[in-house]
This record gives structure tokens, C-alpha cells and sequence, in this order.
């Protein structure tokens, strides 16, 4: 009501807005009087920030690095057993799915994509000990992978016993390339290549082979001669000029509800969602970057409170003076800012280098991508400006009256 | 002499029936006591007191740092009773404070902290280090101007102060003990200045000190003690009526501070011309002195004139003491401005003083 000149021409005292643009910038002189000190709290901040990077990094890279290997599949449709929780998690589905969705109008191919988890042991060529590791099996008459390296190997792979490695897998399971023999769930196995995919958090590695390499080594039992077995995810190429979602629809109300019928984008979201949700692990990250913004803003507070403690006269003066409690919120927030770009910088920086030695450690896609700057700046901002907020309380509460 | 300002010129400052009180319900405790006073524009006036006798809770009320309570303080003419968070903000940018502690922000030069006040006072950005500048020049800083003030003494430190507080040229400055902290070179600039900004440019200044260093630059000196005005004494008023007594046969005696404190006791009373002071037989209740003007005295219901008076002439004096009717008629010839002293007052006086009790035996019953 005082914006209105007549109202507060009543009491008689014009009331003007001060803006904190004019004069003097208060909060960056604030910011930067004690450089000794400036430098103790950028780092006390910075260390914040590049806990929340590395927990964003983490968590990207654990969710990316258990998609890598969907963003391989050379596929417009994935089937999988709709009762299959996630991507490692073996849940096959009886082939006559497959059939029917090659029936399909405008399907160009619908192959078949085997996997098994728990009951391959790979032994490592060097130390010949045993570990756990990750099989992917396909038909080399039908590819179903976009990496280029085992495209150039399919016919080598026609050969019973032969398997692809990955040449980025964690060193506990051994160097292997071109020649390399060794044990697949105790079978006797030549490498004849190599490929690049990367570990994730639970498998150390990946081996893709033939489908019928596979069934010699994991089947519960013998398989008769026309006898194919199930299938743990069914990789569907549309015919060019086709509709995707036409397909998909079609596909769904020829196959029933015992199959889920995804696109290659919603076979990555459908994995998303469970790893961000229901697996313990995404939500550790989540936590670990909100203790990182917790820390911060128990740092950035301290930091604030005590610029603003030592300067309380002062800060009381300017009340004194006719400065409105806007002036003060402005000004606060402004240097609550300053310490958000200060902090921010120099982490980021670190953390570009700090990924690059966790991806080399850890063989994860640790990436600094846009999507962590801009979540880990804008965490920043609010945790600064949140302290900020916190610490005026003891601002606005001076009393002028008490400086005289 | 009790300050009853006459109404001509402009007040800077008007308390009436000023209370104030701290706390709440049983531990509420009054602090100010029916405070009334007129500050006219150019006073500087000096509030001195004990600590705890509520100068300073004064200052914060007129200085718009507290919201008033009960009665009326009115600032630059403006009433600051009832005035909501915001107005108070508002009226503050009028008044320029000045602390015992300079207050100014460490991370900003002389020049920048004088600054700070610009923006409340409207100046255009464009003009702002030019004014800055200027006025820290007055205060003698021109060579100190992008020191910070770790790099400034405290008297320096208390000029920037003071120059911060006198940038936007306001019509009143409170002041809370500005000298407090600093050495006597410093304490002079300071002070000097102010007293310039009241004769040169009308300022008012009120100023809450006890250095005996200022009293002789104030136009007036209140004293409070316990919450109440215990005297309010104009200087120069305060010394004029000194020289008027001090002629007088009756005060012949009486030394300079027992005069100073019959003279703080006076208060001024204004007649139109024609007006009965005082008539013949009445109960006498006051003692009168010409400041200006003349009176006739004059006997009997026919009104005989048997004398004139004018300015340093005193009369009713007789009749307090003797307790006796008055025995002339006393009425203004023109315009007639007096100083008068109550009955209780003037005995108050006239008991305190021995030699002046020894007079007044001597004057008034010897005769008898």
C-alpha cells in the first residue's frame, strides 16, 4: 500500500525504492576484502560441489553403463517376458512370440537375443581363477548388435567354441584378444575378437558368442534336433516406411499380454526407472548427493553467518540509515550468489579432472555432461542462497535502535 | 530557561507528552516520562544524563529507530506516532546518525561507505563520487578517500562516519556520543563541523554526550535523569538573563552558578500590549524581568502611572517575599516579552543562597 504515492504522502515521507544496482556492488566487496579467507571458503564450498559432481557422475554412470548395452541392440522393437524385472535378470520367453512378431505386416526381422548371468564362469587366462561373468548369444545368420567389430566377426563365430570379448572388461578377468584359450562355464573356448562395451557396477565384463555355442554350454538339456529354446529378448527391424508405433500397437494385439512389446527407448526407460527406483543402488546416489548438498550448505552457512555476524553494526546502520529489509535480502542473496560462481568454478574444473581418473579406475562412463553441470550448479545455487537465507534471519532481526 | 520556543520559527524536532516504556506485561518498565521539548532548526543541542536515564531510548524515538508509543514526536514536521515498519524506514533517510562506533563496512573505502548513503537520498549515480568526495573533503579525508578503514585511524574513521551521515545533507543529525572514541584533534574536527552545519546551513543536532569538550560549542544542554527532562537549559537565553540579574540589587550577591540556576529556572511569557501583569491586590505568584519591551506600573483603581520599566528592569519580587498582596498595577505598554520565576522557584532560590537570604533581609526588612 505504500507503493502508492498519495497513500504514503499521508505520513509524509516519500517512500523510494533503493536499488542495489546504484553505487556501490556491497556484496562483491564483501566477497573478496579478505582473500586469504575468500580462498578458505571457496574450498569449503568447492568441496561440496565436487561431492554432489561425483555422486551425479556415479549415478549417471552406473544408470549409462547398464544401458550401454540396450543402446547396442540393432533394434526398432525389443520383446522381453514381461515379467523380467531387469535387463540381468534372466526371464526368457517361449520363441512362438518371435514367430508371431515376425508375422507381423512391415516387420523386416525379428531375432532372437539369448543372455545368461548367473551360471556363467569365465576363467581368467592368466591366474585361471574363476569369475562371474556376463553371456550375450545370437544366430550369426541374424545380427542384433550395431557394434562394428562383431558384424566383421560373425562368421568366425559359425565356429563351435568361439566367443567375442570385451576389450574395456574389468582386469580381474584377464587379457584375452585374438588366440586367446581359455574356460567358459567349463568349456573349452577359443577368442576370436574383440569388442568395446565397458563393465557396469555388477558384471565385470561381457561375452557375446553363438547361439549355439550357448546352448552347449547353459542348456538344462539335451536339445532335440528342431527343438529352439526360449528367448531372453526378441530384437524386431521395421520394414523402411513403416510406422514404429503402428507396429508396435499391432504387435501388442497379436502377442498377447505375456510379452512386452518396447520400443528400443522404452526398453532404455523401462531400465531407468527400475535402476533409478526400485534397485538399491540408483537411490544411494540420490542420497549421497543430497548429503553433499546437506554438507555444503552447513559450510556455505557458516560462511555467510560469520560475514554477516562480524558486520552486524554495520548491517544494523544501514537500517538505521533508511535502508529497507529488500535492500538487505538483495544484497545477502547477491554475495550468497558470488560464493555459489566462486565455489562453482573451481569443482567443476577438478571434477572434469577427477572424472577422468575415476573413468580410468573404475572403466565407468564417468562424464561430465550437461545435464550434471546444470544440475550440480543449479544444487549450488540453492544450497548457497537457501544458507543465505538462513543466516539473514539474524540480519533482519538487528535492531537498529540497539546499535546507538 | 525552560525552552516554551516561541512559534516564528521552524521546529526541527516537537515531542509532547512523550512516554515510553520496555517490555511487556509485569516486567513492563517505563523509561520516558511525559517528555515534552521544541527543537528549533539550527539548535545543537546536548542531552546529558546518567546511563539508564533513557537519553538514548529519546534519540532512537526521534530518530525513528523505535516506534513511539504513547504522545507525539513530530520530525521535520512530519509525526512519527503510529508510523507503520515502512514509513519508519522512510523517515529515517531524513535524519543523518551519527554512532559512537564509525560502522563502517571494512570491505569498502572511505569514499564507498560514504557512498552507501547516496542511493536513500535520491542523488543520481552520476553525481554520487563527486558528492562523496566533496563532503569527505570537508571532514578533512581528501588524501584518504580509497583508504579502507583498516588503513584509517579511528578519528578518521569516525570524519568518514560523519561525513556518511552528513552526505545527503539532512535537517537533523542524532549523534550518540561521537566523540566518545576519539583524540582531541579528531573530537574538534567532528565537533566543529557540526556546529558549522547548524549556524551555516540551519541543521539541528542532537547529541547525546558527556564531554565537557562540547557543552560550550551547545545552543542548549538538556539534562535527564530517570526517564525525565531534569533541566533544559538555552545557553545564550540562559547567559542574557545572567547579565540582567546580575545588575540587579537583589542579585548583586549571588554567584555566577547560583545565577546560571535561577536563570535555568526562568521561562519566557509573551503580552499583547494593554495586558494586566499584574494587578493591584492579587496574591502574588511570580517573579517578572524584562527581556523586551516596556511596562507602566501604575497605583489604585485610577491607574496613576508612577513608572516605566523597560528591558533588564524586574518587579513582583516584593510581595513573594513579604507574602503580601501586590501592591501596583503592572501592564504592557507594547509588545512585552518577560522572563518569569514561580513563587516555589524564586524561594527555592532564595533559600539555597545564604548571602542572597542575608539580601534579601536586608533589602526588604531592614526597611521595616
Amino acid at each position: 500500500m505504500i507503493a502508492d504515492d498519495h497513500v504514503a504522502a499521508k505520513p509524509g515521507f516519500p517512500v523510494k525504492r533503493v536499488r542495489f544496482s546504484r553505487g556501490v556492488p556491497l556484496a562483491w566487496r564483501n566477497l573478496v576484502d579478505n582473500p586469504s579467507r575468500l580462498a578458505r571458503s571457496i574450498m569449503g564450498i568447492a568441496f561440496a560441489v565436487l561431492m554432489m559432481l561425483v555422486e551425479l557422475g556415479f549415478q549417471r554412470a552406473f544408470l549409462e553403463s547398464t544401458l550401454q548395452l540396450i543402446r547396442g541392440f540393432d533394434a526398432d522393437i525389443v520383446l522381453i517376458n514381461r515379467t523380467k524385472l531387469f535387463f540381468g535378470r534372466k526371464e526368457p520367453f517361449p520363441r512362438r512370440y518371435l514367430y508371431q512378431a515376425a508375422a507381423v505386416r512391415g516387420v523386416a526381422s525379428a531375432a532372437p537375443l539369448y543372455g545368461e548371468w548367473t551360471k556363467a564362469l569365465w576363467q581368467n587366462p592368466q591366474t585361471h581363477k574363476p569369475r562371474p561373468i556376463q553371456v550375450m548369444a545370437f544366430d550369426p545368420d541374424k545380427p542384433v548388435f550395431l557394434f562394428p567389430e562383431v558384424e566383421a566377426k560373425r562368421e568366425a563365430l559359425r565356429r563351435p567354441d568361439t566367443v567375442m570379448v570385451d576389450e574395456r572388461w574389468r582386469p580381474s578377468l584377464g587379457t584375452a584378444g585374438p588366440g586367446t584359450q581359455t574356460e567358459l562355464a567349463r568349456r573349452k573356448v577359443d577368442v576370436v575378437g574383440t569388442f568395446s562395451l565397458g563393465p557396469d557396477f555388477i558384471e565385470d565384463g561381457t561375452v557375446i558368442t553363438s547361439d549355439r555355442t550357448f546352448f552347449a554350454m547353459f542348456s538344462t538339456h539335451e536339445l532335440k534336433a528342431d527343438e529352439l529354446p526360449d528367448v531372453e529378448f526378441g530384437i524386431v527391424k521395421v520394414r523402411p516406411g513403416y510406422d514404429v508405433s503402428d507396429i508396435q500397437s499391432a504387435m501388442r494385439q497379436a502377442l498377447g499380454r505375456d510379452v512386452a512389446v518396447l520400443t528400443k527407448q522404452q526398453m532404455i526407460d523401462r531400465e531407468t526407472l527400475f535402476q533409478e527406483t526400485e534397485s538399491p543402488v540408483g537411490p544411494v546416489f540420490g542420497l549421497g548427493t543430497a548429503i553433499g548438498f546437506a554438507v555444503g550448505l552447513l559450510i556455505a552457512y557458516q560462511i555467510l553467518f560469520n560475514d554477516l555476524s562480524e558486520q552486524l553494526p554495520q548491517y544494523a546502520t544501514l537500517k538505521a540509515m533508511g535502508y529497507a529489509r529488500g535492500f538487505l535480502v538483495r544484497s545477502v542473496l547477491a554475495q550468497s550468489a558470488l560464493y555459489a560462481v566462486a565455489g562453482y568454478a573451481p569443482a567443476w574444473l577438478i571434477g572434469i579432472a577427477l572424472f577422468r581418473v575415476l573413468a580410468d579406475r573404475s572403466m565407468l562412463p564417468m562424464v561430465m555432461t550437461f545435464k550434471i553441470t546444470a544440475v550440480s550448479a543449479l544444487l549450488t545455487l540453492g544450497m548457497c542462497l537457501l544458507s543465505g537465507l538462513l543466516a539473514l534471519r539474524r540480519l533482519l532481526s538487528a535492531d537498529p535502535a540497539e546499535v546507538f | 530557561m525552560v525552552a516554551t520556543n516561541g512559534t516564528g520559527t521552524t521546529r526541527a524536532v516537537r515531542i509532547d507528552h512523550l512516554d515510553h516504556f520496555f517490555g511487556e506485561g509485569e516486567n513492563r518498565n517505563q523509561v520516558l516520562f511525559d517528555i515534552n521539548m521544541e527543537i528549533a532548526a539550527g539548535q545543537l543541542v546536548v542531552v546529558t544524563g546518567p546511563s539508564g536515564s533513557g537519553k538514548t531510548t529519546l534519540l532512537t524515538l526521534v530518530g525513528a529507530l523505535r516506534s513511539v508509543q504513547s504522545g507525539e514526536v513530530r520530525v521535520l514536521e512530519r509525526s512519527l506516532s503510529g508510523l507503520g515498519q515502512r514509513d519508519l524506514v522512510a523517515a529515517r533517510r531524513q535524519i543523518g546518525f551519527i554512532f559512537q562506533s564509525h560502522n563502517l563496512f571494512r570491505s569498502l573505502t572511505a569514499l564507498e561507505n560514504v557512498k552507501m548513503a547516496l542511493p536513500l537520498g535520491g542523488c543520481p549515480p552520476a553525481e554520487m563520487d563527486h558528492r562523496a568526495a566533496e563532503i569527505l573533503e570537508r571532514v578533512g579525508l581528501a588524501n584518504r578517500m580509497d583508504h579502507k578503514p583498516r588503513h584509517l585511524s579511528g578519528g578518521q574513521c569516525q570524519r568518514v562516519a560523519v561525513a556518511r551521515a552528513l552526505v545527503n545533507r539532512p535537517k537533523l543529525i542524532l549523534a550518540d556520543e561521537p566523540t566518545a572514541a576519539l583524540d582531541k584533534e579528531s573530537s574538534r574536527i567532528v565537533v566543529n563541523l557540526l556546529k558549522a552545519l547548524t549556524t551555516d546551513e540551519g541543521c539541528s543536532v542532537i547529541m547525546v554526550t558527556h564531554d565537557n569538550r562540547i557543552l560550550d560549542l551547545a545552543n542548549r544542554i538538556v539534562n535527564m535523569v530517570d526517564g525525565v527532562i531534569q533541566s533544559d537549559v538555552i545557553l545564550a537565553e540562559a547567559f542574557r538573563i545572567c547579565e540582567f540579574l546580575r545588575p540587579l540589587e537583589l542579585f548583586k550577591h549571588l554567584t555566577p552558578t547560583e545565577l546560571t540556576h535561577i536563570a535555568e529556572e526562568m521561562a519566557m511569557l509573551h503580552y499583547q500590549p494593554g495586558h494586566d501583569i499584574i494587578r493591584e491586590g492579587e496574591a502574588g505568584d511570580r517573579f517578572y524581568l524584562i527581556s523586551d519591551g516596556e511596562v507602566d506600573v501604575s497605583r489604585s483603581a485610577a491607574r496613576t502611572v508612577v513608572a516605566r520599566l523597560g528591558p533588564g528592569a524586574c518587579f513582583g519580587e516584593r510581595a513573594l517575599i513579604t507574602d503580601e498582596p501586590r501592591n501596583a498595577n503592572v501592564t504592557a505598554v507594547g509588545d512585552v516579552e518577560v522572563y518569569t520565576l514561580g513563587k516555589d522557584e524564586f524561594r527555592a532560590a532564595l533559600t539555597a543562597s545564604a548571602t542572597f537570604r542575608e539580601q534579601l533581609q536586608r533589602i526588604y526588612f531592614s526597611r521595616q
